[in-house]
């Protein structure tokens, strides 16, 4: 059975949306009737991951065949680090990312994935921490002791190297903040309504 | 029989000769149920989607007497196919026959185990007899059903969005909430699946169902997840049936929600072991455990309201964690989902309570606030619409005629006494 939206989407590297397409065609082939023993779980799973939906995650691996989650080494790889996700072991992530040889279908999206985490982790580092310590930032960020200074550094985080311990920076967010006059319109319409 | 093939093929086009045609067909109902299962070769002449009512009328002929593994698994991929690609104008003349072959579809891929290969057809076939997006019909809590039993909560979820406003039976109504709630439970909206339980709960019922006990059971244990307390008292427009029986059959329940108001995680836990039993058969186990969770968190926020800030040593204690690092991780994952606002401080390992940064200045605020009010203002004119309506019912007005002795004359204006129907 072929699956080329599947491909195509890997190809354009169209990963926020991959699993979404998987769940489509997914649905469309199971109305056929037609066997699963070839569906590219791993990637579904790993799109899901991509995408931080955890629970679709877990459902999936629930509905697959035994078969597959005992024979099927990739797939066992991919859930791996989904249950890390799961359970919150921030720094177990990583480890099962790097203990794994993907397959050249699989690579560009754990690849992805893993740059997309290291950033969420650093934004989840930036809001929660005042100050942390060296050892504990370059094991969030999957980064050895220099190249963590370097980066944090780059910034604006203040490292002290005299007590190992690292001062984060938090950067206002500034958003656009234009009103649409159209809103003067829907105002009107409210006080109307009320008045009726 | 092959006559009948012909009408079909003939009368199927022109929209005009639909009528004829569904004379001819319910003409020939009988002795298309006479022949039931060996009338499947006869859809291979037809296409489902321009003679949409002749295939409707004798799949549900092939359909009507109770078949083997091996026949419901032929018929199978023919019906889904149809309900796919059926035409909407020509089933919805005959829209019990199509709901009965939905349902029947329904039981076949459960029979054959395999619910995954229903999800797509039936979430065609809703939108196929649906009147409008606001119509709950008869194959919502069969289309619920089937992604609960696939495991494809996210299918459900799209169809849960939208709100509901016409409902042809009631029972339909209860267990679409009841499935939906469900879902909405895997896929961790609380808030939404508690609005739907609610709804089973309250709604006006002459007799408790099982339907409405299980519905509560899962109702307490969410309000505890999500609300972090629960209040026995239903709401005066719940049925008095409910509301005398609810609580008596649901009794473990009540025990374990009240020992969470406690605060104190070991006496939960105690209860949750005493009744393991009741709330593994009910299937309940897990939204005890996510019960137990929430308490750790409950106790932390609980934290912000008294101190400004506070060392992770003395969050561990005070929540019954094993150490500061595991207070660390706590905060560090309440922090990101957005359950609490506070900075860690590793140095002097201590963590201080912030307040909720959002303003409600900004544009997205805005935006939120408008759409609410859009769809606030949409239920109003809905509610003004019904009022009228019923204003206008004969058997409204014959009641308010017969009990206008009881008030002033100048109350109402005026009214026949008798309402002669």
């Amino acid at each position: 059975m072929e699956f080329s939206p599947l491909s195509s989407a890997l190809a354009s590297k169209s990963y926020e949306r991959f699993a979404d397409i998987c769940d489509d065609i997914m649905l469309q082939v199971a109305a056929e009737g037609v066997s699963f023993q070839d569906w590219p779980y791993a990637i579904h799973l790993l799109g899901h991951i991509y995408a931080g939906d955890i629970n679709s995650m877990r459902f999936l691996w629930k509905s697959m065949p035994s078969a597959v989650k005992e024979n099927n080494p990739e797939v066992q790889a991919a859930w791996r680090i989904g249950q890390k996700l799961w359970v919150r072991d921030y720094v177990g992530v990583y480890e099962a990312i790097r203990g794994f040889n993907w397959s050249q279908e699989a690579q560009g999206l754990v690849a992805a994935f893993s740059d997309h985490y290291t950033k969420k982790m650093f934004q989840l580092l930036q809001s929660a921490y005042s100050t942390i310590s060296i050892q504990d930032t370059s094991l969030f960020l999957n980064m050895n002791e220099d190249d963590v200074k370097n980066y944090v550094q780059q910034q604006g985080w203040i490292v002290d190297p005299a007590s190992q311990m690292i001062t984060v920076k938090k950067w206002p967010i500034v958003t656009e903040q234009k009103l649409n006059p159209s809103k003067l319109h829907s105002l009107t319409e409210y006080v109307f309504h009320l008045e009726h | 029989m092959e006559v009948l093939v012909v009408n079909i093929q003939g009368l199927s086009t022109n929209p005009g000769d639909l009528p004829n045609l569904h004379n001819i067909l319910k003409q020939a109902h009988d002795s298309l149920h006479a022949e039931s299962i060996r009338l499947l070769p006869l859809l291979d002449m037809l296409d489902p989607s321009l003679h949409s009512l002749g295939y409707l009328y004798i799949l549900e002929a092939c359909t009507s007497s109770a078949l083997s593994k091996e026949q419901a698994s032929a018929v199978v991929l023919p019906t889904a196919r149809f309900m796919n690609s059926c035409s909407k104008e020509q089933i919805q003349l005959a829209p019990e026959k199509f709901i009965s072959v939905c349902k029947r579809f329904k039981d076949y891929v459960m029979q054959l185990e395999a619910p995954m290969r229903g999800v797509a057809p039936m979430l065609a076939a809703i939108r196929k007899i649906q009147s409008s997006s606001e119509h709950l019909t008869p194959l919502h809590p069969e289309f619920l059903v089937l992604c609960l039993l696939s495991k494809c909560y996210k299918a459900g979820l799209s169809i849960l969005d939208e709100d509901i406003f016409e409902v042809d039976q009631p029972k339909d109504l209860l267990l679409y909430c009841y499935y939906g709630g469900m879902i909405c439970i895997g896929e961790k909206r609380f808030r939404k699946a508690l609005e739907l339980l609610h709804n089973v709960v309250t709604a006006p019922m002459s007799v408790i169902t099982a339907i409405a006990v299980e519905a509560y059971k899962k109702y307490i244990l969410v309000s505890l997840i999500h609300n972090g307390q629960f209040s026995t008292s239903l709401p005066k427009y719940t049925s008095s049936v409910a509301q005398r029986n609810l609580k008596n059959i649901c009794q473990p329940y009540i025990e374990l929600a009240n020992s969470y108001t406690t605060g104190k995680i070991a006496d939960f836990e105690t209860v949750a072991q005493k009744y393991q039993e009741k709330f593994d058969n009910d299937n309940n186990l897990g939204l005890v455990k996510q019960a137990i969770s929430s308490m750790y968190k409950r106790n932390i926020q609980r934290l912000t309201q008294t101190y400004l800030t506070l060392s992770l040593q003395d969050i561990a204690n005070s929540v019954q964690l094993n150490s500061a690092k595991e207070a660390e991780m706590h905060v560090l994952q309440m922090i990101q989902d957005g359950e609490i606002f506070a900075t860690i401080n590793q140095k002097d390992g201590m963590v201080s309570f912030l307040e909720d940064p959002e303003q409600y200045k900004s544009c997205g605020m805005i935006e939120r606030i408008d759409s609410s009010i859009q769809r606030i203002m949409a239920l109003s004119r809905k509610l003004t619409t019904m009022n009228e309506n019923i204003s206008c019912d004969p058997m409204y007005l014959a009641k308010v005629g017969r009990e206008r002795q009881r008030f002033d004359f100048d109350d109402y204006d005026p009214v026949p006494q008798r309402f002669n129907i």
